[in-house]
């Protein structure tokens, strides 16, 4: 019956192409503009450290002096950064910040380029399971003994050696030679969850190098410094013990004991460095947080824009309020089609069922025209308000997303016409044809 | 094969009662033809509205092949028209998207016949009455009396018990009117019994009884069957002659 039913929606769509195409129109519009606001949501809010979520964790110290400001620092100071080091808990640990240098080639024709770098540790790749193409990144060593090696991306490496295997060749940074050991794939974590200062939605910088080698070349940072001391800093060297922070600090953590370990010797750390002076505050802490919660303190999905979504569901409910009565209308103008049907043998469930798939066809169309909606609005999102692409690709669930959320709507506002119409006495309109 | 006893139907407003069915009781029994008169409003489509399971009653007992189904669901209601009766109606009802087999169709589909079984059932009904060589045209394409020949063939498919018809002829001509007659006796003596409401005091006595209904209940007039009633007629119309007001 399914594909009769499916056929007789079919005829009663063709029947009445005008009205059809406005229940059409009605709903891919609320689901066009639910689907966008809920795109952009979703894109914000995704998670993409998947399963490692819970075993990553971003190292905060409450390290500023009194009457400062009163929240935990996202970033630490670059001393701190190196006396965490020192913990033997962590499965693996990484300081990091970005920078940036004029990028060359030993080819003299080459137009020098400026890059955004991370300057990290050794244990970045693995910690945040970094793909490699070619190589594999900087000997744990060097995190140690500083040498000038990189890693950088697949884009990079087309522009640089043509997307060849470029493991043993050279580059340079600020005019200083670079080995090249490693090239990634495409990664991009969006939001970029390890490091949210610039933005949660920025690109992934294309070159990595040892951050062994800040304080010989002296990478300046290029994210956002915080700063609660008047410090007369002079030089780099100075900036380095400063009570500046710039550097951003995660360890791995695989089980609950090690995160409970790991969290006692934190307040240790805090105890002995407001023993040598530091940390002045009487809420001076560590605490680490998870990729969920680490998310969710950096405010990654604005409050502004649950609302718009909430807002997008309104203008869907009022779309569909307005299909009902479409539907309506069109539904009891066959009443006396219907009334027949009764007359020879269909029960009330099956004329609810023939109904409900006229609506659900319906529904089906409008997910359909509602996720061109949804691509058109995210285009012009992304060329008009220059909305970065992370944010506004639809996203591949979205797919069938739309559809089902069309269609289950539509059921939803087509059930009082079906069951209006399936109530149909059959008496009142036999003799009235 | 029907039996209705007692049955009563009063249909309620705020401010008014109006029992178009009072303590009404008839039999019919299996092959019979029956012929319903009655004027307006007595009740004719009402009862045949209650046979056909297409409104429920006040009170009284309906007894279908010897079942009572007075407070039949509307499930099993749906089922027992589907499978046991077949309606034909004054404006033929046909479904105007569907051509002349798909219209036929539909009480087939309803009671889950396979493809292939629709399709024999759809022929021979459409044989039956001589239009199986358009079964692909839409009804507008047909003349009434064709129309009321497929919507005969639409009640024959699904090969019900009997047959309720409420005034089959009533839009048809005087030619059309006698084929469909015609061809309504062939079905009652094939076997189908059948229930028809009409006007037509000429169609009314080609049926083997002939029911009667005034102001809801049965006058059984078979008994009169056969009798000269010319006499009582003129005399009826010469009394009325005599009452008519006379202008001043």
């Amino acid at each position: 019956m399914f594909f009769y039913y499916m056929d007789l929606g079919w005829r009663s769509i063709k029947k009445t192409p005008y009205l059809s195409l406005l229940m059409v129109l009605a709903i891919s519009i609320g689901i066009g503009i639910t689907i966008t606001t809920f795109n952009v949501y979703q894109q914000m809010n995704t998670n993409p450290a998947g399963e490692r979520s819970t075993q990553l964790f971003a190292v905060q110290l409450m390290s500023q002096g009194k009457d400062t400001w009163p929240d935990i620092n996202a970033q630490i100071t670059y001393q701190d950064a190196m006396n965490l080091r020192q913990s033997t808990i962590p499965t693996r640990q990484i300081a990091m910040y970005k920078t940036g240098a004029a990028v060359q080639t030993g080819d003299a024709n080459f137009q020098p380029m400026l890059e955004n770098i991370r300057a990290t540790d050794s244990d970045f790749f693995d910690l945040f399971s970094v793909p490699f193409i070619y190589g594999a990144p900087w000997d744990k060593s060097i995190d140690v003994d500083a040498a000038y090696q990189v890693v950088i991306d697949a884009d990079l490496n087309q522009r640089l050696f043509k997307g060849e295997n470029s493991v043993g060749r050279e580059l340079y940074l600020n005019q200083m030679p670079y080995q090249v050991v490693g090239v990634i794939a495409d990664w991009h974590q969006s939001p970029k969850y390890y490091d949210l200062n610039n933005g949660p939605f920025s690109d992934p910088e294309s070159i990595y190098v040892p951050l062994s080698l800040a304080p010989i070349e002296e990478f300046e940072s290029w994210g956002n410094n915080q700063s609660w001391n008047t410090e007369n800093i002079r030089n780099y060297q100075e900036g380095l013990h400063s009570e500046t922070h710039w550097l951003q600090y995660w360890v791995e953590l695989e089980s609950e004991q090690q995160v409970q370990d790991y969290q006692a010797w934190l307040q240790a750390y805090v105890k002995q460095q407001q023993g040598l002076g530091r940390f002045e505050r009487d809420d001076a802490r560590g605490e680490v947080s998870d990729v969920q919660a680490w998310l969710d303190f950096n405010k990654v999905v604005p409050e502004d824009n649950k609302i718009l979504v909430g807002l997008s569901v309104l203008f869907l409910v009022v779309c569909l309020v307005n299909m009902l009565g479409l539907l309506l209308a069109k539904f009891l103008k066959r009443a006396p089609e219907v009334g027949v049907r009764r007359a020879i043998g269909a029960s009330r469930l099956q004329i609810f069922a023939q109904y409900m798939i006229e609506v659900a066809m319906i529904g089906a169309a409008g997910g359909v025209f509602g996720l061109l909606w949804a691509w058109m609005a995210l285009s012009l999102l992304t060329s008009r308000f220059k909305l970065g692409e992370a944010l506004t690709q639809l996203d591949l669930s979205m797919w069938i997303f739309a559809p089902m959320i069309a269609i289950v709507s539509t059921l939803l506002a087509g059930m009082y016409p079906a069951w209006r119409i399936c109530r149909t006495q059959p008496s009142i309109y036999l003799k009235s044809q | 094969m029907l039996a209705m006893k007692n049955v009563s139907k009063i249909f309620k407003t705020d401010l008014v009662e109006t029992h178009a069915l009072r303590d009404f009781n008839l039999e019919v029994n299996e092959g019979e033809f029956v012929a319903v008169t009655g004027p307006s409003g007595s009740g004719k489509t009402t009862f045949l509205n209650i046979a056909g399971l297409l409104e429920g009653f006040t009170q009284g007992d309906y007894f279908l092949d010897g079942v009572n189904i007075s407070n039949v669901s509307d499930n099993k209601s749906a089922a027992i028209r589907n499978e046991k009766i077949g309606f034909i109606f004054q404006g033929f009802n046909l479904i105007s998207d569907l051509n002349l087999a798909e219209n036929v169709e539909v009480p087939l589909r309803y009671r889950g016949f396979n493809a292939k079984e629709r399709q024999r059932r759809v022929i021979e009904a459409l044989e039956q009455v001589g239009l199986a060589a358009r079964m692909k045209h839409l009804p507008s394409q047909l003349s009434g009396g064709q129309q009321q020949r497929v919507a005969i063939a639409r009640a024959l498919a699904g090969k019900p018990r009997f047959l309720l018809a409420d005034e089959p002829t009533g839009n048809l001509d005087s030619l059309m009117a006698r084929q469909v007659m015609a061809l309504l006796e062939n079905i009652n003596q094939a076997g189908t019994t059948i229930i028809m409401v009409t006007h037509d005091g000429d169609l009314a006595r080609r049926a083997q009884r002939n029911i009667q209904i005034v102001d809801g209940q049965v006058c059984d007039f078979s008994l009169y069957q056969g009798q000269d009633l010319s006499a009582t007629k003129e005399a009826h119309q010469q009394v009325n002659i005599a009452n008519k007001p006379v202008a001043v």
